[in-house]
């Protein structure tokens, strides 16, 4: 009981007791094989680099096939590590070649030519040839089980098409300001047309790890591709750790069992890890916003009044302070800050429980409102619930929270749509899409958004769809279409020894391929 | 020794009870309101014992954790002697095939962890304070069938019972006019040692986020809200456990005291 907090089921302890007790056993056996490379303090051989790496992260992934579960641990875990894609995006923000050594966009935006890497190939030896990309964009054309999202993401595509072994071309409907960046996310993960096993726990990709290994309620162990066809993987093993309770994480990183916390989940404490000799902490941003998600299609949250005088419940800046220790950037609508069309919209509804009262009343909802809060177990969601609940009763309104396990809330609260209000971050960039669609979880359907974000992405030119998008965005906050809480920090913490780990996660990846260990 | 113990499970009991009830009229403090300025301060005034991470008075919390901790431990232990007991007196009565079928089934509900219904409970209905304290009834019932039934062996075996069968008087004269007040004794031991068992599974069931849900202060989650502020606020878990120690210890105490005024096997004992 000591640190099996909340979703742990009891059988899940034998499991953890004997990987525990491997984890033991492997490390005695480490230490006893060499003693030199754990006191880097020795004369002999101390820089030594270490081939393994350790990753304690909080959500363990249900699956590994990130085609049919949305879940953002997947791509965690298997984007540029396992699976690469055509482009991939850099700790920068900006597009770079991965796959495709280079590409070229047609005037009209509506045609990519792709000049693929002569030596690419996947972990079986097969290329990643034109004919391999193709066979990827039709596969997942005729996949009606994909994820809603990538459905949505891939309905710009027409199709793709040979021009030689290494050329491959890819014509979209209308030109998208999106499309490029979703190719570098999830939707752009090439697989072995040739694998036929189970996706569900093993891998196929080009990448310089593959799937060694998944142990429910505990890890997911990485090893290193030794077919890969760029700079080999500075690791043998990486193991990606799941820890539901951000102390146990936090204790395992001061006993030394990780190397690396991929987000600290409790920033208050951030002062256990001050010691630089010892740690290096990591404090940027990340495109996790922090949405406290309104089911639209509720009568009393479909109107406006109602979504606005929520907003102005609720102030922002205490929230931040008093559940994520003042970590993080204040944001008013779907965007951060290092996304292009970025506008500080947090001031538009300031807090003011006064008049958010009166405008409740004046919605007719004067008597009270009760409404149902379900959160999924996470710590941001599971603290900022207790402070949503506590200042919207200020003002009237009943809140009834739930707490649920991940997977329960991904079935009903986001599949499902059986909620009020909800808090949850979302973690992928450039997500402003997800508010056109009206089937999306916070149904929010209001039609002239919808044509403004399209309008915008498909702009002819690019500083047009990025002047759309921030009146798109401005829109939607003036709109209250959700309450954008915060932006999460990306605070990572790592052995002093670690080093390569980006400042900012500007993708859904935990990038392995930068990362050494000395 | 025997009185001192007694009256000392009297009064821990007590300042539970007085402390629940003062938490309905007042409290220092709002349990629940969350006050962004005020958080991890360490036990001074106004705030005798600190506040938690969201800057609530704890003083306040654990007042109205008192009264989770009693409402859960009389409707469990209520539920468990309500149907454990008349179950026990059926056994003992008839004995034979009955007997045998309550004692074993009870057997079965006695070898099934709490844990495990209220997990079942939880996932079916939402973890709530009534499917808690259902789990922990439920699987203190077997203790309570257990004690009615040796009592009612005895009492059955008693001359006064023989001669009551002997003037006609039926089953259930017996079993209300005989049985009943003499096995009430055991069974109110048991209630009180139940009592503190049930405070016990009341705490690790909302410390693991199977029963009164938040915000609702009970010293089980507030000892799992504790838990992340360990090293930066370590008394804040000090207050929940100290807590909770106290109450089992004072129904522990209360219970074997009135076992030594109660108990007729002990009575006789100088």
């Amino acid at each position: 009981m000591t640190y099996a907090a909340s979703s742990r089921r009891p059988r899940s302890r034998s499991v953890r007791t004997v990987s525990v007790l491997l984890g033991l056993a492997l490390a005695l056996g480490l230490a006893a094989c060499s003693p030199s490379t754990s006191t880097p303090s020795g004369s002999d051989s101390g820089s030594q680099p270490e081939r393994t790496l350790a990753v304690g992260a909080t959500l363990e992934p249900a699956s590994m096939d990130p085609w049919h579960n949305p879940a953002a641990s997947i791509p965690q875990v298997l984007l540029y590590n396992v699976y690469e894609t055509l482009v991939k995006v850099d700790s920068g923000g900006d597009i770079k070649p991965l796959l495709a050594q280079a590409w070229e966009v047609s005037p009209d935006r509506l045609t990519y030519t792709f000049h693929l890497n002569a030596g690419a190939k996947f972990a079986s030896g097969a290329p990643v040839d034109a004919a391999a990309v193709v066979a990827n964009i039709d596969r997942l054309k005729a996949d009606a089980s994909l994820t809603p999202t990538l459905k949505a993401q891939l309905a710009v595509v027409s199709g793709a098409s040979v021009i030689d072994s290494h050329q491959v071309e890819i014509t979209l409907l209308h030109p998208s300001l999106m499309w490029l960046y979703d190719m570098s996310s999830t939707l752009g993960m090439m697989l072995d047309p040739s694998y036929t096993g189970d996706l569900s726990t093993t891998s196929a990709g080009s990448g310089p790890y593959q799937v060694k290994s998944h142990i429910q309620g505990d890890s997911v162990v990485l090893d290193d591709n030794t077919n890969y066809w760029g700079n080999p993987a500075r690791f043998d093993e990486v193991t990606f750790r799941y820890f539901s309770d951000p102390n146990a994480m936090n204790a395992a990183m001061l006993s030394g069992d990780l190397d690396v916390i991929s987000n600290l989940q409790a920033p208050d404490a951030l002062p256990q890890f001050a010691d630089t000799s010892q740690y290096t902490t990591i404090t940027g941003t990340t495109n996790g916003e922090v949405v406290l998600g309104l089911n639209n299609s509720s009568k009393a949250l479909s109107k406006l009044e109602v979504r606005q005088a929520l907003t102005m419940a609720i102030n922002r800046k205490d929230l931040l302070d008093t559940v994520w220790a003042g970590q993080g950037t204040l944001i008013g609508t779907m965007s951060v800050p290092t996304d292009p069309w970025y506008e500080d919209l947090s001031g538009l509804y300031p807090y003011d429980p006064e008049k958010a009262k009166a405008m409740l009343k004046d919605a007719g909802y004067g008597n009270g409102l009760t409404l149902r809060l379900r959160v999924p177990e996470i710590p941001y969601a599971v603290k900022s619930a207790q402070f949503v609940a506590s200042q919207l009763r200020d003002i009237g309104v009943k809140v009834t929270t739930e707490e649920l396990d991940f997977t329960r809330w991904l079935d009903e609260v986001f599949t499902r749509g059986d909620y009020d209000m909800t808090i949850v971050a979302h973690v992928e960039a450039r997500d402003l899409g997800k508010f056109a669609d009206k089937t999306y979880y916070w149904h929010y359907g209001d039609a002239k958004y919808a044509s403004m974000y399209h309008a915008a992405d498909q702009a002819v030119t690019e500083d047009e769809g990025v002047e759309g998008m921030k009146a798109a965005a401005h829109y939607l906050a003036e709109q209250c279409a959700a309450i954008w809480l915060f932006a999460l920090p990306n605070l990572v913490i790592t052995k002093a020894t670690v080093t390569g780990i980006p400042q900012n996660a500007t993708t859904l990846s935990f990038d392995l391929t930068t990362i050494t260990n000395r | 020794m025997k009185r001192a113990q007694l009256f000392a499970g009297l009064a821990l009991v007590a300042l539970v009870v007085v402390t629940a009830v003062v938490s309905l009229f007042w409290t220092p403090f709002d349990p629940i309101r969350v006050v962004p300025g005020q958080r991890l301060l360490g036990p001074g005034w106004p705030h005798l014992l600190g506040t938690d991470g969201f800057g609530i008075d704890i003083a306040s919390r654990l007042m109205v954790g008192a009264r989770t901790v009693l409402t859960v431990g009389i409707i469990s232990v209520g539920l468990a002697a309500v149907v454990g007991v008349p179950l026990g007196m059926l056994a003992g009565q008839n004995g034979g095939w009955v007997d045998e079928v309550v004692m074993r089934v009870g057997d079965v509900v006695y070898a099934f962890p709490a844990l495990l219904l209220a997990i079942l409970l939880a996932s079916v209905f939402g973890a709530s304070t009534v499917t808690a304290m259902v789990a922990i009834g439920v699987a203190s019932i077997p203790a309570f069938a257990r004690v009615a039934r040796a009592g009612t062996l005895q009492v059955m075996a008693s001359d006064f019972v023989l001669a009551a069968r002997a003037s006609g008087t039926s089953r259930w004269g017996i079993a209300r006019r005989h049985v009943l007040p003499n096995i009430a004794p055991v069974v109110g031991v048991q209630a009180s040692v139940g009592f503190a068992l049930a405070i016990l599974a009341e705490a690790a069931l909302s410390y693991l986020g199977l029963a009164t849900p938040r915000p609702t202060p009970t010293w089980g989650n507030m000892l799992r809200d504790a838990q992340q502020f360990l090293f930066v606020a370590p008394l804040q878990a000090l207050w929940p456990g100290l807590a909770i120690a106290l109450a089992v210890l004072g129904f522990n105490l209360l219970g074997d005291g009135l076992r030594d005024y109660l108990d007729p096997r002990l009575r006789e004992v100088p």
